[in-house]
């Protein structure tokens, strides 16, 4: 009996079907996670003006719930790991709702940073992992697309939140805004249940294993490793080679990502661009990001990008940088509109491959640890990215060396990425034909593989079970 | 030997005359100044040790000068001198109120010689001396027409420069201390005229004709209106039971003197008295006035506010509408919506519910189910039970 191949996953993801509800389950939440804390600037304003704050102190408000958000990563790891997907997201999804309810009362400013900035960001991050963690089991050959169409729901949720804001402040103030933004938030807990468990009892032609011994291994590694929580979270991951090479790459590059996004509005009034043609830039990067996203996720699933597609994720990377370094070349509001359209597909691309990446390298057993120590790791970068260039942009006096610095980070990672993932692929093959050769289970082995059959073709370590879809 | 002794002592003695002879660093200018204007004399001397500096006032032709100490004080309390000697001396002269009589020449002196104040010797060898002309005349009249504007629509200003007998290099208006564009003139000519075509409340303010005789002739002619009262927004919204601030801004020349708040209910006038009741604050500022209406009634207190400002020519005013939102207008649209989150979560649980049998091949027993339905049709107790595939 051919030895069962090093496989993390013991069931075929049903790659559609119920999938495809889930999709729209996680691009509810992760558009409410992203979306959310940059379209609450909207009632900055009046708040200052009624605790009479400074602007500085009203926006640690959002600079708290992304924080937060990024930071309480790993416990919510730890809770998808443990309970799933669903009850994670409902409970995160009525955390944030309360958390807002309870602000729309507030009667001081620190009130604020407690229910929005603390409860609502923990919410956030308890609906942004499992999410990413739910999509990544339900699909394997179609991942890159599923992940495209999900990452998609933080431009369309941004681009459908800030006008509403605006009408919710003119028509209710912002107590009454934030009662029934509580109540909108809440349908992140329709999002959850739309989050049902993936059914891990359709197994492969009876050649492995019974399922019942299959799934007590299963059971027994993840008792295993619950009881065992720090040395879950913490060493294992950081000795693999794919998750080192992201996590460095992505922490750097987050000090640059974010940036621009922030200072293109400021740059174009600098510029001498009127207000609302400024604001216009930011919709138009909105509209470019919302097609983008699919787009990317459906070349990144071609049989060309599939097996090779962290090269895809550098020349994202790589041109995002072009672009920022090109950027003080645009003069006049025609140009900075090229600018923000190439940026537009440029970042689009970026975020639509940014867990796909992750998931690729770790595989969908370990993505919900690996993503919760990725993103308290980013928190850094993600906070501090912003004012240090502002800061640079007032020492300076000049919005172009911004442009400047980010697009050298970026285009720094992007050659990083290029040639630390051609050296990863490399010895990816070599261990592949080590394995293949000795035939022993090599769990260091990445790739998630199922078992092979004589017929099915291979595409650099992917298999597309093709017998499993033909047999069903 | 005794050469080589004669030499170092020598040497020895130039060093050790360090002690150097006072010189000027900066020395008084001359200047011409107007009568009841006032004047600086400034002087700094180095040497070691510090100099002592004095002030002269010169009068007369040589040889029959006279000069007149001024210390502190001198001329009724007009003549004020600042002096500093650290490292080196400075001294300042301020002279006010000038008159034609301070026209003249002042001198300043300045020595270190220990024996400068000895009678045996002359001032004039142990003393060094600077000197600044001051010429003081009379401010010549600037005939400015009209002298004030009232509550015009369109002005012409014209100023006439009469008695002056210095050179007229140019002249240009000046509009509350800022130059009025395209109004500088290198004409030589002691007239000017400025037209005014709209008088609102931008152009309006404190309008100076300026000549440029060195030291400058100005005359001020002051464009009045009425005060442009505007308010920040003119619908406001406020919650029940919270606070609102109503805000109005004046524009214009004068600013007003006195501002009021009135609440129009229907017909009725209610003036709105700061202090009478805790519920309305009112803080005014010569621009700005601020109402502040605590505790907020939807029964009460929605309707117009009116803010008047009032100036020396009249009064103006604005007004505000007043919307008070009720606390439970919110309320509806929030229950809408958890309404609809739980029906849509109740929705998609039930589904799952009926479609759980169908899928779940050997888990627990399902009961009658069928568990792998191949027929659509539903035959109740006639269908056997199910083998549980295991």
């Amino acid at each position: 009996m051919p030895p069962a191949a090093a496989s993390k996953l013991d069931y075929v993801p049903p790659d559609g079907g119920w999938g495809w509800a889930v999709v729209l389950g996680a691009f509810i939440s992760i558009g409410f996670s992203y979306a959310f804390p940059k379209s609450l600037t909207v009632y900055f304003k009046e708040i200052q003006a009624y605790f009479s704050v400074s602007y500085s102190q009203i926006a640690w408000v959002s600079s708290v719930m992304l924080a937060t958000m990024y930071a309480a990563g790993p416990i919510a790891s730890i809770l998808v790991n443990r309970y799933g997907s669903r009850p994670v997201v409902m409970v995160g999804g009525l955390m944030v709702s309360a958390g807002m309810i309870l602000a729309s009362f507030g009667t001081s400013i620190v009130h604020l940073y407690l229910c929005v900035g603390v409860i609502g960001g923990l919410g956030l991050a308890l609906n942004l992992q499992p999410s990413l963690t739910i999509v990544g089991s339900y699909f394997l050959v179609k991942r890159p697309l599923a992940n495209g169409l999900a990452m998609t729901g933080s431009p369309v949720v941004l681009f459908t939140l800030a006008p509403l804001n605006q009408f919710l402040f003119d028509s209710f103030g912002w107590r009454g805004s934030f009662l029934i933004l509580g109540a909108i938030v809440m349908n992140c807990c329709v999002a959850g249940a739309l989050m049902r468990p993936v059914n891990k009892n359709i197994k492969p032609i009876p050649k492995t294993a019974p399922p019942n011994g299959e799934v007590s291994e299963e059971k027994q590694d993840e008792t295993k490793s619950e009881g065992c929580l720090k040395r879950f979270v913490d060493v294992s991951l950081f000795r693999h080679r794919g998750f080192l090479i992201y996590l460095i790459g992505n922490c750097v590059m987050f000090f640059g990502l974010f940036a621009p996004v922030v200072f293109l509005a400021p740059y174009a009034r600098h510029q001498g661009i009127d207000e609302y043609s400024s604001a216009l830039l930011l919709s138009i990067f909105a509209v470019v990001d919302m097609f983008v996203r699919p787009s990317t996720g459906f070349l990144g699933n071609t049989k060309w990008i599939r097996p090779k597609i962290q090269y895809f994720f550098s020349f994202a990377v790589l041109f995002n940088g072009v672009c920022h370094l090109l950027c003080p070349l645009a003069q006049g509001h025609a140009g900075l509109i090229v600018y923000t359209v190439f940026f537009g597909i440029a970042f689009g691309m970026l975020c639509a491959l940014l867990f796909e990446t992750l998931m690729d390298l770790i595989g969908a057993q370990r993505f919900s640890t690996a993503v919760g120590l990725v993103t308290i790791i980013e928190c850094g970068p993600v906070l501090l990215g912003p004012p240090i260039c502002g800061a640079l942009v007032d020492s300076l006096g000049d919005y172009k060396y911004l442009f400047y610095m980010c697009g050298i980070i970026l285009v720094g990672c992007g050659l990083f990425f290029f040639i630390m993932h051609y050296y990863n692929y490399k010895k990816l093959e070599e261990e592949k034909d080590k394995s293949a050769s000795v035939e022993t289970r090599t769990p260091e082995e990445e790739e998630v593989e199922l078992k092979p059959s004589p017929e099915s073709p291979r595409f650099d370590g992917f298999l597309i079970p093709n017998q499993i879809l033909n047999d069903r | 030997m005794k050469l080589l002794w004669a030499a170092c002592a020598l040497l020895v003695c130039c060093w050790r005359a360090s002690a150097s002879t006072a010189g000027f660093i900066k020395s008084p200018l001359s200047q011409i100044k107007f009568t009841n204007d006032s004047t600086e004399l400034h002087c700094e001397v180095i040497g070691d040790p510090i100099p002592e500096v004095q002030w002269w006032f010169v009068e007369g032709d040589e040889p029959n000068e006279t000069f007149t100490h001024l210390f502190d004080g001198a001329r009724d309390d007009r003549v004020l001198i600042n002096a500093t000697y650290v490292a080196h001396a400075t001294s300042t002269l301020h002279l006010t109120n000038l008159t034609p009589d301070d026209s003249g020449t002042y001198e300043c002196r300045a020595s270190n010689d220990p024996d400068r104040n000895a009678m045996m010797k002359t001032p004039k060898i142990k003393w060094i001396r600077s000197q600044a002309n001051v010429i003081v005349i009379e401010y010549p009249t600037v005939i400015a027409s009209p002298s004030e504007v009232n509550n015009q629509t369109t002005a012409v200003l014209s100023c006439n420069l009469t008695d002056s007998s210095r050179p007229i290099k140019g002249s240009f208006w000046l509009l509350n201390g800022k130059l009025v564009k395209d109004s500088d003139s290198t004409a030589s000519v002691p007239y000017t005229t400025l037209h005014l075509e709209k008088i609102n409340y931008h152009t309006a303010g404190k309008y100076e004709c300026v000549f440029k005789t060195d030291p400058n002739v100005t005359q001020t002619i002051e464009v009045k209106i009425l005060p442009h009262v505007s308010a920040h927004k003119h619908s406001e919204h406020g919650n029940e039971n919270d606070k609102i601030v109503l805000v109005c801004d004046s524009h214009g020349y004068p600013f007003p003197t006195d501002w009021t708040w009135i609440k129009k209910v229907e017909n009725d006038f209610e003036p709105i008295i700061n202090g009478t009741t805790a519920k309305y604050e009112i803080k005014s500022t010569p621009n700005k006035t601020s109402l502040t209406i605590s505790d907020l009634s939807i029964e009460s207190d929605v309707g117009d506010y009116e803010c008047s400002g009032t100036n020396e020519l009249g009064t103006n005013s604005d007004t505000i509408h007043l919307r008070v939102r009720s606390r439970l207008a919110a309320l509806w649209p929030f229950l809408g919506i958890v309404a609809e989150v739980i029906i849509l979560v109740a929705i998609i649980f039930i589904y799952e519910k009926r479609r759980k049998p169908d899928e779940i091949n050997d888990d627990d027993d399902s009961g009658s189910a069928p568990l792998k339905s191949n027929s659509t049709t539903n035959h109740k107790d006639k269908n056997v039970r199910q083998r549980n595939s295991n």
